[in-house]
């Protein structure tokens, strides 16, 4: 048995779970699409794991990050719970110690964290507007008929500069067909949209920040080898994608699940995988207490609540806090 | 007269004022979903955020039956300068016959002010109108302290949310108060409560202080900006405002021979970044910064309504004022949006950075 540290990070758009053992390698790395159904997608990798390695793995810690970490943090018995720009700098000082940048775009948010000293000193992130994100990405690919897997290496073929507008959505697309009716291929549209993407990243994310090598570029998108040569053009430096770009976020907090479980001497809140077992029920509610109506989420484990949260008051949160 | 005002941090101290002159007051509701639809909904589209909730609470005002609202004027040239008057008109255009006073600051439009202090004050006699001016003037005071010291202890607190039921307490005491007598009587009674409760303290070292600057509306009403005082102080911070009604009142309403204010030392400490007057609080904003460094405090937020001008500007020279203060500073836009999960994330992930700076440099 060899002691294990899972990572999940429960994003809008990919579920991602990681399995690290005691020398940090990667035992388990899962990735899949969190439809809108987060309590269905965590059960789904865990079982995975439990198939794969559950008779060899002892799980040490849990950690969980992403939109939806609160929720899983619960479902699982986290032993820490982080956002996701920590954890995604936490992974990424772990594989690249010395980097300066890191550039994340993920299916609806996009980050940019500058690092000195393995440490985050600035950081921003996007999440008003999809334009510099995988969503845009993935809605012109369809456009266009091109498989979202074949779009960067498409965009590598052409040698043709089009300009195509990257402020916004709606005009990137009015660009883009404006310019189909000049006859321009979808290699030559493909790779304008590329830098299109990244021209907006850059200018919403990198305003008034000295940006800085080495850069790393993670994250769902950083799959796609069009936008990484339209960075490296950008910043006219080389940019590292590092192996598990796909689920750093997730790796990010078993490292710190490691650290926070060897801080309480090896004492893991995991529920097991029995707890995957146990029905767990997220409801909400309209509150009447006042005339805020919050709506309240509320998650119960065999009828009993052991999280609520949505209320701007703190009443219910405060309310099941105590009855811990 | 029925008088209301416009909602925003302690309002104890605008009602005890109109109280004290004899009107009939209605306070508005706190903020709460239903204002903000009322507002957003009978406001221009492009108005900033802090337009339509003061639109909304108007509106809940008038429903409950108020005939006047006082108000503030906006500072120079940001269009808030002007948001009275459209707020009447909107008001006008629903079918409410209501009067609305603007004081401007004293310090700008002396004649103004006084044709509209001659309305408020009514038939009283003027020592009775400076008898009342006084007593709230003494009250801000006090309540701000007690406001202050409430999110200095609220990260310690043992019960969780024992803090800010406390403050709840003490806001009522002050309510109660109509006398000199009384508000000493308050004041004893607030710290025996703020004493009473079960604090346990850290290392100095460990302490976070986190300053809160920008525009004031935003800054001041904890209902509109996802409470951030207490969403900090959970997460184990202390926080101090850069705007408090005891300041406002200072440099807007006392005439500046008779006081000089804390604000202006702020505004000076700015001046570098901002030299001239370009409207809402962004000298007040870049000075405040700058402040809350001298004074050790370990980060900012800035917070600004959704296109707001001034902030604007601010947020654009915030790299600088940085770089070159070394200070972390996050700036966050406030709109109607009620989701928080975005701005929590970047609120833990500063706190992380500030946490991880701090250790830092003692370990190094």
């Amino acid at each position: 048995m060899v002691k294990a540290y899972v990572g999940i990070d429960v994003g809008s758009v990919s579920t991602n779970i990681v399995a690290l053992d005691e020398n940090y390698e990667v035992l388990f790395n899962y990735y899949a699409r969190t439809n809108g159904q987060p309590l269905d997608a965590i059960k789904a990798g865990l079982e995975k794991l439990k198939k794969e390695l559950g008779n060899n793995i002892n799980i040490s810690g849990v950690g969980t990050t992403g939109s939806g970490r609160q929720l899983a943090g619960v479902m699982v018995g986290a032993d820490v719970i982080k956002n996701e720009i920590t954890a995604h700098a936490v992974a990424t000082t772990h594989y690249v110690p010395d980097v300066r940048t890191i550039f994340e775009i993920g299916g609806q948010d996009s980050k940019i964290i500058l690092i000195k000293d393995q440490m985050v000193i600035d950081f921003a992130m996007n999440t008003v507007c999809a334009a510099g994100t995988g969503s845009f990405l993935d809605h012109q690919a369809e456009r266009l008929g091109v498989p979202i897997e074949k779009f960067g290496e498409l965009a590598l073929t052409s040698t043709n500069d089009v300009r195509i507008a990257g402020r916004c959505t709606v005009f990137a697309e009015s660009d883009m067909i404006a310019k189909q009716q000049y006859g321009f291929s979808k290699a030559d549209i493909i790779k304008g949209l590329c830098k299109a993407l990244v021209r907006n990243y850059i200018n919403n994310l990198g305003r008034g920040k000295k940006l800085e090598p080495p850069f790393v570029f993670q994250g769902g998108v950083a799959a796609n080898v069009g936008i990484k040569a339209a960075f490296e053009e950008e910043v006219g430096h080389e940019v590292i994608v590092p192996k598990y770009h796909n689920v750093m976020g997730a790796i990010g907090v078993a490292l710190l699940a490691k650290e926070e479980v060897e801080k309480k001497k090896g004492r893991t809140n995991f529920r097991g995988f029995n707890s995957l077992q146990t029905d767990f029920v997220p409801s909400s509610f309209i509150c009447t207490g006042c005339s805020n109506n919050c709506e309240v989420i509320k998650v119960e484990m065999n009828g009993t609540p052991i999280a609520m949260w949505g209320d701007r008051c703190g009443m219910w949160k405060e309310k099941v806090k105590r009855a811990i | 007269m029925k008088i209301s005002f416009p909602y925003m941090g302690t309002v104890v101290i605008y009602k005890k004022l109109l109280e004290l002159l004899g009107h009939e007051v209605i306070v508005p509701p706190r903020p709460s979903q239903k204002t903000i639809d009322l507002g957003v909904k009978h406001s221009p589209e492009f108005a900033c955020f802090p337009f339509k909730v003061i639109m909304g609470s108007y509106i809940e005002a008038c429903e409950m039956g108020a005939d006047t609202i006082v108000t503030s004027g906006g500072h120079g040239p940001c269009r808030a300068g002007f948001y009275g008057e459209i707020h009447k008109r909107v008001l006008k255009n629903l079918g409410y016959d209501t009067e609305v006073i603007i004081i401007d600051s004293f310090n700008r439009n002396r004649k103004k002010v006084m044709e509209n202090i001659m309305k408020l004050k009514g038939n009283n006699s003027w020592l009775k109108l400076s008898k009342a001016v006084k007593f709230t003037y003494d009250m801000i005071q006090e309540i701000d302290k007690f406001d202050k010291k409430i999110r200095e202890i609220k990260p310690y607190e043992v019960k969780p949310g024992s803090v800010d039921r406390a403050w709840e307490k003490i806001q009522k005491e002050f309510d109660n108060a109509y006398s000199k007598r009384e508000l000493k009587k308050a004041v004893k009674r607030s710290n025996e409560i703020i004493n009473s409760l079960e604090i346990s303290r850290i290392d100095e070292r460990d302490r976070i202080r986190i300053g809160i600057v920008g525009e004031i509306y935003v800054v001041m009403e904890s209902s509109i900006n996802m409470e951030i005082e207490k969403v900090l102080g959970e997460l184990g911070c202390e926080v101090e405002r850069g705007h408090y009604l005891s300041e406002w009142v200072d440099f807007n309403l006392v005439p500046s021979f008779l006081k000089k204010s804390h604000e202006e030392e702020i505004i000076k400490k700015g001046e570098k970044y901002i030299e001239i007057i370009i409207g809402g609080h962004a000298k007040q904003t870049v000075g405040g910064i700058v402040d809350f460094k001298d004074r050790g405090f370990d980060g900012i937020i800035h917070l600004m309504p959704f296109a707001c001008l001034p902030e604007l500007v601010t947020q654009s020279i915030i790299p600088k004022i940085s770089k070159e203060h070394d200070i972390p500073i996050l700036s966050l836009s406030i709109d109607e949006q009620t989701g928080k999960a975005n701005n929590l994330t970047r609120i833990e992930a500063f706190i992380d950075l500030i946490r991880n700076k701090k250790l830092n440099k003692y370990s190094a």
